[in-house]
């Protein structure tokens, strides 16, 4: 147990949301995470595009498959797909109750239910569950500083790697900061409520945050130039192409062609 | 141009762009192999000495000769971090990859070495400061003085001629605090830390450079100065408990 005061292992644990889960070693996470990063992206690409039922549950059932291939553990994986499907549903879940007049409608007696609605619900959700079980294959299986070096070798912008790389690695810093203003505006009694003294202090709070975060990217910055850093992101761990990287990489991306055939026939 | 001098710094000056002087004609020397403590109050410019001899900021000065470069020369400049290595005051600020292995092996890839010489580079540096085993840990996971040593082998990674450490005890409970004490006194390379923390200093460095305002007020034997109790009180500081 680390003697520190300012270690801090429940609050850190929570911000851990895309950390590797200690999983199974799979077949998927032995991927070259060029292929890995190529195959999944352009099969999330093609996943967007379905606007048919059929294909976007085949969908899902292909990446539910991936998902048990990559033996992702299922605590781990369902926690976040159910975070991630919480936040789809607040923008989608009205749309079977939009009855317009071209509808075809379902009677339940307490309430009438657009036949269109709650198919674009069903098709849109389980898109949405493809979609985010693909990610989650891909960050679960992947560490993220090889994924942000395959991103860079397949021409991703080094200012945007950079940005996920230290978002990723500050966010519970800033976290942290926040909570530290927190528990100081509680000790000199504050407490939130609807009137302008409480939307000055928030305002002011997040002001603090954006200070502190720009002088600590200060710091960082001066602390990377002092080690040699000159913009090019590098990493041990080199990539090296095999047969299975690119089985993996048609198979996914074959499948995922196979269904917007099938819905650019069916639409 | 090789010297005895690992830094020698003559009227370095530094001025931030709103025109606030931090530093002003400090002049001083540092032998290879040397441990100096930099010494003096909140916001004397213990910090910006460092970042101006590590080309960070940019200074100007008479003369300024830093592992035998000159920090204000562009070309040296690029050279400096193989050099050179800063400890900054928080840990935080300088372990920025996700992991301990990653975050070590930063620098000595930033230098164009081979796979195989930095991965031997990191097991060498971890061992150095006692984290061998902490290579897949996560940098956010560990205490404060587990931090600070992962920042030390960030740059002992690099082989620096010079290492610069900034409030290196600050944030460390007094196990981690002597530990670091420890650690500090087996690297056999010309060291400058600068610090609040005298008992440290005088645990580490034959000598001081008493920082003030900008300005060096004084410089002498470590165990002489801060035993000075009129000139310790005159710029902020205490007689270190040992010395009283």
């Amino acid at each position: 147990m680390p003697s520190d005061a300012n270690h801090k292992p429940d609050l850190l644990s929570m911000t851990l949301a895309f950390d590797q889960p200690a999983g199974l070693p799979s077949f998927v996470a032995r991927i070259d995470p060029r292929w890995k990063l190529a195959a999944i992206v352009l099969a999330a690409g093609g996943l967007a595009w379905l606007q048919s039922l059929g294909p976007a549950v085949a969908g899902m059932i292909a990446s539910l498959l991936l998902v048990a291939v990559a033996r992702l553990p299922w605590s781990w994986y369902l926690g976040r797909l159910v975070a991630a499907l919480a936040v789809y549903l607040l923008f989608f879940l009205w749309l079977p109750f939009v009855v317009e007049q071209a509808h075809s409608t379902w009677d339940l007696g307490f309430v009438v239910l657009s036949e269109t609605g709650t198919i674009r619900l069903a098709y849109l959700s389980a898109k949405a569950v493809a979609m985010i079980s693909l990610i989650l294959v891909l960050v679960g299986t992947t560490a993220l500083p090889n994924l942000l070096k395959a991103a860079r070798s397949m021409y991703v912008s080094r200012l945007l790697v950079f940005l996920m790389l230290l978002a990723y690695r500050y966010v519970f810093l800033l976290i942290e900061e926040f909570n530290r203003l927190r528990i100081a505006l509680r000790v000199r009694g504050f407490r939130n409520g609807a009137d302008l003294h409480s939307y000055r202090t928030i305002g002011q709070v997040a002001g603090t945050l954006l200070v502190r975060s720009a002088e600590r990217s200060e710091r960082v910055g001066q602390a990377m130039r002092c080690r040699g850093f000159d913009g090019e992101f590098r990493s041990l761990d080199d990539f090296e192409t095999a047969w299975p990287d690119v089985v993996m990489f048609l198979t996914t991306v074959g499948f995922a062609a196979l269904l917007v055939t099938w819905d650019l026939m069916i639409r | 141009m090789e010297t005895q001098s690992a830094v020698a710094a003559t009227t370095l000056s530094y001025a931030y762009p709103d025109g606030t002087e931090a530093l002003s004609d400090i002049t001083f020397d540092v032998a290879r192999g040397e441990t100096v403590g930099l010494v003096g109050p909140n916001g004397a410019g213990k910090t910006t000495v460092f970042l101006c001899l590590a080309g960070v900021l940019q200074a100007s000065a008479e003369s300024l000769q830093v592992a035998g470069l000159d920090p204000r020369n562009s070309n040296d400049r690029k050279q400096l971090p193989a050099r050179v290595g800063i400890i900054f005051q928080n840990s935080d600020d300088q372990l920025f990859s996700t992991t301990i292995k990653d975050d070590v092996a930063f620098g000595p890839l930033n230098l164009g070495l081979s796979s195989d010489e930095v991965r031997n580079r990191v097991a060498e540096a971890l061992g150095q400061v006692g984290l061998t085993g902490f290579d897949e840990r996560v940098p956010m996971h560990l205490s404060g003085g587990e931090k600070r040593r992962a920042a030390i082998a960030g740059v002992l990674a690099m082989k620096p001629e010079i290492l610069l450490l900034d409030e290196p005890s600050m944030f460390l409970d007094p196990r981690g605090r002597r530990e670091l004490i420890g650690l500090l006194n087996t690297l056999a390379i010309t060291k400058i830390i600068a610090s609040h923390d005298l008992d440290m200093i005088l645990d580490t460095c034959q000598r001081v450079l008493v920082l003030d305002h900008g300005k060096i007020v004084a410089q002498g034997l470590a165990q002489t100065l801060l035993g000075d109790a009129a000139l310790m009180s005159a710029h902020g500081l205490e007689v270190p408990y040992r010395l009283r």
